[in-house]
């Protein structure tokens, strides 16, 4: 087994405890439960875009990115379980990658199949639905390892990463966003809106950032795993004198 | 077989690749802001078991993280076979630590985790090298049950499992006897003493006296960041015991014994207050031998002879202040 496989695994089980999984599939299924509620009632959305968007890109990703993002590594730095990695001759950069890796994917199982389901429930199943469905599909699939990387990071870098993880997603992103010209470039949000609007216009007709959502995502990511590299390589581990 | 512990520091202009003593610890400082942590300590380990003793708070764990490259040192440097441990994860090859803190993956088991030691390692068979590592530390009883079931004592061997699994050259230990009870104490120093004899190199830290004396070849003593002092374990034993001390004295007659005390080369003052006696002594074993001699010499029955100052913060505190 590679050095990887056997840090990724680890992580996996460290993730997957009972209580934030279930918390997690919980606030995943919300986006189902809406659809069900339209399909209940038996009325099509006309376009699903701004729902998907105000729901389940504005809230339900970044709330689970931001779990899994921060508990992969940082809350193993501050309870000390993390020293049985430190300790071991292996590239810091491999630990990050190998956490974002399996955060990344967690979320992305969780919120990837909900934006289909949700999207499908809430418009049917015609071609135009599906289209925006999908493009937002894979947004959220791109943004699910953006997000956790920006997480982590912030994790590694202060032992506030949660609360400054969910200030960047509710202020920054959601208030402060829209306010200021020019923030979109630091917003996964508008990357994830540029995406989905680049897949299928009707998704999002207001993107700021349009086709170069992908370019930005892109940069971010390394941008976050290098961050968070070098930040892991010169962590200090105090004791208790 | 006594094992030489300490070694000579490398010179300054030692050229790289210099055959070096596997720990050396080179003026090496530590602050937290205004907090001096560890304060400008040198010393170098040849293989061999070394205590590192004082008292809680001395600045022990931060002294052996930098030694482990967790810690960078404000100023000097700690180095691992010649190498500088911090941001040198390679070091890792040849050491083992086993830190304080007892926070280990509690979903793994005891199997689990020295495996997992094992493969990041990166070693050929890491499922036989845990095994081994179980064997060794006696946990095979409990080996597949998960850590978060474990008693303190069972926790700690788990860690020291997973540090010795590839074997190590350099073993680190941050109050390792902490939960055990004395029968797996015992073991343990077995087993250090053991890959002493075979060449380790051995740090392990300790705020307990008796523990240091059973298993350490050499002493580090450290108090509030300081190396206070250092060297085989009966000079540094003779230096706590030949300091001045006092003691309380209950007699049939104080202040006749006080007016014989301050006849005695060993005693340099008494102080007769309330009812008690109080005899302050230059050298403890000289006072133990005369005290008797002394009472009967001047027929006085001696009903209570205690020393008052025996806590091994003032035998830190002595040290520190001698030096």
């Amino acid at each position: 087994m590679t050095i990887f496989a056997t840090i990724a695994g680890l992580t996996l089980r460290a993730l997957l405890g009972r209580r934030r999984s279930i918390l997690m599939l919980i606030l995943a299924a919300m986006p189902v439960l809406l659809g069900l509620l339209v399909r209940a009632n038996d009325q099509d959305v006309s376009n699903v875009g701004p729902t998907l968007d105000g729901f389940v890109v504005r809230i339900v990703l970044p709330l689970i990115a931001l779990v899994f993002g921060t508990a992969a590594l940082g809350s193993e730095l501050d309870d000390g379980t993390a020293v049985a990695l430190l300790t071991k001759p292996i590239d810091r950069w491999m630990i990050v990658l190998a956490k974002v890796a399996v955060a990344g994917t967690l979320t992305a199982a969780l919120v990837v199949p909900s934006t289909i389901l949700a999207g499908i429930l809430m418009g049917g199943t015609d071609s135009r639905t599906l289209s925006v469905t999908f493009a937002f599909a894979l947004g959220t699939l791109i943004g699910s390892y953006l997000y956790v990387a920006i997480f982590l990071t912030l994790s590694v870098a202060t032992s506030r990463g949660l609360i400054i993880g969910l200030a960047y997603s509710l202020v920054w992103e959601g208030i402060l966003g829209g306010l200021l010209p020019g923030s979109e470039i630091f917003s996964v949000r508008e990357y994830i809106g540029g995406i989905a609007s680049t897949l299928e216009h009707s998704a999002v007709t207001d993107s700021l950032v349009g086709s170069g959502g992908f370019l930005y995502a892109a940069v971010a990511f390394v941008i976050a795993v290098v961050l968070g590299s070098v930040r892991l390589a010169v962590y200090e581990v105090r004791g208790a004198d | 077989m006594t094992v030489p512990t300490f070694a000579p520091l490398p010179p300054p202009d030692a050229p790289p690749g210099t055959p070096t003593a596997p720990i050396v610890v080179d003026r090496v400082s530590r602050w937290y802001g205004n907090v001096v942590a560890v304060n400008d300590i040198t010393f170098a380990l040849a293989p061999g078991i070394t205590g590192l003793l004082g008292p809680n708070g001395a600045g022990k764990t931060t002294l052996l993280h930098m030694l482990a490259g967790l810690l960078r040192p404000s100023s000097g440097q700690a180095r691992i076979e010649g190498q500088v441990a911090w941001r040198n994860p390679s070091v890792y090859r040849s050491v083992g630590l086993v830190p304080e803190r007892e926070a280990i993956y509690p979903f793994l088991t005891g199997r689990e985790l020295a495996e997992l030691a094992g493969r990041l390692q990166r070693l050929p068979d890491p499922e036989a090298a845990a095994a081994r590592a179980i064997r060794t530390v006696d946990l095979e009883a409990a080996a597949d049950r998960p850590t978060g079931t474990y008693s303190k004592g069972m926790r700690q061997r788990a860690k020291i499992a997973a540090a010795l699994v590839h074997d190590p050259q350099i073993l680190l230990l941050d109050e390792p006897f902490n939960g055990m009870d004395p029968r797996q104490r015992i073991h343990m120093m077995e087993l250090l003493r053991g890959m002493a004899a075979a060449g380790r190199t051995i740090l392990f830290s300790s705020h307990i006296l008796e523990e240091v004396e059973r298993l350490a070849d050499g002493v580090l003593v450290i108090v509030a960041g300081r190396l206070a002092a250092a060297g085989d374990f009966r000079e540094i034993r003779r230096l706590m015991t030949d300091r001045p001390h006092t003691f309380l004295v209950r007699s049939s007659d104080d202040r006749r014994l006080a007016a014989a005390f301050m006849a005695e080369p060993a005693v340099f003052g008494t102080e007769l207050r309330e009812n008690r006696l109080t005899v302050r002594v230059a050298e403890f074993a000289g006072f133990t031998r005369a005290v008797a001699r002394v009472a009967r010499d001047a027929s006085v029955s001696l009903f209570e002879v205690a020393p008052t100052d025996d806590s091994l913060e003032s035998v830190f505190a002595y040290l520190v202040s001698r030096r």
